[in-house]
């Protein structure tokens, strides 16, 4: 018979809130990613285009630079088309950067055997996919709306006329497109990343995601001769998305439009599909086959 | 505090994963001190072990840790210290970085999971040099103290250890299984599993045996020992006339075997009715015709509680 001392003390400090948390393992997958040359080299690359749209922002506010510069050239119209635009690149460039981060958030736990240790905490598995998600979401608000919102800025600093009030829906616009686009790809980035070990693989397979679907969707499209093969093409729906937001012209020809409705209900089935994927694969044990 | 708060309870709890068998109808209650779980591989050990800290949910039944549920996440997992058997550590992480991480998870503030991690670190006699160096580049022992480290540092009360002797030398297996006593003399509740039976025996309160998913016998060692009453208990007498000694107890009808010891100083003798075997020994002690140095049981222990319920094969005997 053991006599026990009971004089062990358990920890009786203050906690921080259980919401906080999460942010422990943002704060380390944002080193893991950073910590890479690729992603500092894909970062400077993504904000190229910004430097040229900043030069354009100036030269079309500034008449005697634009003279000298592009001598009778073509007018510059800084508006809801330009903006969009802007998005549009830095959304892509969005895309190429979760295929470079998002393949080793959740795989390197999987593969470490982490999941369990981690999951041990007082930390659910909501808690430990949002802490990843906010790195990724993070990273690629580097490279969206971030930069495309310090170009309005600049714009409405450079206009010559009262700009701002009138294209506040602009801003809004830009915000509210990115994050659409940047909540869709980080749950196929951190699906991928749970679901695929090898990362160039997985890096494959994000693209994959994006470019297959559409093509299936072409295809659908001219065989039965319908518009709604068009909602499987991400880079279509995401453009039509993305230009009623900003109150841009239209780009696509009238018959081919789709509704606002049915891309949302795509872009949520296929963030559905995402958390299922999810759902089977961040387990705090091994998957056991019988 | 309540017996319910201050024990690990199991209630009539399965496991299943899809069509396989994790444990089956296990009903345990574990109290304070060291209990080693003893088992075959794909026993159900280690899913007995996730079940007590929270990572997976019964099928069946209920577990319940102190009182506590693993729906309350908060107090449950500030509770319970889980060491796992896999080598598993969050990718780049320096040891220290590990532990300090691990304890913000817990919702310490960063000054006190600092103070903590030190403390730990010193606990399990990690070096400082070591600590601050890449887990990647750690030998298999350094990650077992890491690991354990990890374990204890937000001093739960009730540690659960995945064969945390694997991979350590003598040294720091004699290290470990101290600290497990000392932890375990406290108060708290520290479940091992482990293969390296005679080590375990040493420290170990009581055992819960488990094959194939089945719970087979929990209690002190002792106790189940003398449950096991199929199998005649072996007994090692030191005397200073075994031959003589082996002669008069193997005429009697419950001794069943007689074996003198290697050095000829004692003689190891198997009975199937232990109360009258020492009736007999302390008449023959009395008479004077031999003289008893020291009796004591050969195979009250937890190596031969397994051979004789689990056999070698892992089936139940």
């Amino acid at each position: 018979m053991s006599v026990f001392e009971h004089d062990y003390r358990p920890y009786d400090g203050r906690l921080t809130p259980l919401g906080t948390r999460p942010l422990v393992l943002t704060r380390y997958a944002m080193a893991e990613a950073w910590a890479s040359k690729i992603t500092i080299g894909l970062f400077i690359f993504a904000l190229l285009p910004c430097v040229v749209a900043l030069v354009m922002i100036y030269l079309a506010n500034n008449p005697l630079a634009r003279a000298l510069v592009m001598r009778g050239g073509p007018s510059l119209s800084i508006d809801a088309g330009f903006f969009l635009h802007a998005l549009e690149t830095q959304c892509w460039f969005g895309l190429v950067l979760t295929s470079w981060i998002a393949p080793r958030l959740v795989s390197f736990d999987l593969g470490d055997n982490a999941l369990p240790i981690l999951l041990s905490h007082p930390i659910s598995r909501f808690g430990y996919l949002l802490g990843k998600s906010v790195a990724l979401a993070l990273s690629l608000s580097y490279v969206t709306w971030i930069p495309c919102l310090v170009l309005f800025v600049y714009q409405c600093y450079s206009s010559p006329q009262p700009w701002t009030l009138s294209h506040l829906s602009l801003a809004v616009g830009i915000f509210g497109g990115s994050w659409v686009w940047i909540v869709l790809l980080s749950m196929v980035g951190l699906a991928v990343s749970a679901w695929v070990k090898w990362r160039v693989i997985a890096t494959g397979a994000i693209f994959a995601m994006v470019f297959v679907p559409a093509g299936v969707g072409g295809i659908a499209s001219a065989i039965l001769r319908t518009k709604w093969g068009l909602l499987l093409n991400l880079p279509v729906v995401m453009s039509e998305i993305w230009q009623r937001m900003l109150g841009a012209p239209a780009v696509m020809p009238e018959r081919l439009q789709l509704p606002s409705f049915a891309m949302a209900v795509v872009l949520a089935a296929a963030c559905l599909l995402c958390v299922a994927v999810l759902n089977v694969r961040i387990r705090a044990r091994e998957v056991v086959r019988g | 505090m309540n017996a319910v708060n201050d024990t690990i309870r199991f209630e009539n709890v399965s496991k299943f994963y899809g069509e396989v068998l994790g444990v089956n109808r296990i009903s345990l209650t574990i109290s304070p001190g060291i209990t080693t779980l003893v088992g075959p591989n794909g026993s159900g050990k280690t899913t007995l072990m996730n079940l007590m800290t929270g990572l997976v949910q019964p099928s069946r039944g209920t577990v319940s840790v102190l009182g506590l549920s693993p729906s309350n996440a908060t107090q449950f997992f500030c509770n319970v210290g889980y060491c796992a058997q896999f080598d598993s550590f969050p990718r780049g992480l320096s040891g220290f970085q590990f532990v300090l991480d691990s304890l913000m998870l817990f919702g310490m503030s960063e000054e006190d999971a600092y103070h903590l991690t030190e403390e730990s670190l010193e606990r399990v006699q990690l070096s400082d040099e070591a600590a601050h160096r890449n887990i990647a580049g750690y030998s298999k022992g350094m990650r077992q103290k890491i690991r354990l480290a990890q374990a204890i540092a937000h001093h739960p009360r009730v540690l659960v250890l995945d064969e945390p002797l694997n991979g350590l030398d003598p040294m720091a297996r004699a290290e470990s299984m101290a600290l497990f006593q000392e932890l375990g003399r406290q108060g708290m509740h520290v479940v091992i599993s482990s293969h390296i039976l005679d080590e375990v025996d040493r420290i170990s309160d009581r055992v819960v045996l488990i094959t194939g998913g089945y719970l087979i016998a929990q209690g002190n060692i002792h106790d189940v020992r003398q449950e096991v009453r199929d199998k005649p208990m072996q007994v090692l007498i030191r005397c200073d006339s075994p031959e003589l000694l082996a002669s008069k107890m193997f005429a009697v009808n419950h001794c069943v075997e007689a074996r003198i010891h290697a050095d000829g100083g004692g003689v190891f003798l198997r009975t199937g009715d232990i109360d009258e075997f020492y009736r007999l020994l302390n008449e023959i002690a009395v008479e004077g015709l031999v003289k008893i140095e020291a009796v004591a049981p050969a195979d009250d222990n937890a190596n031969a509680i397994y051979q004789y319920l689990i056999g070698t094969d892992g089936s139940i005997s």
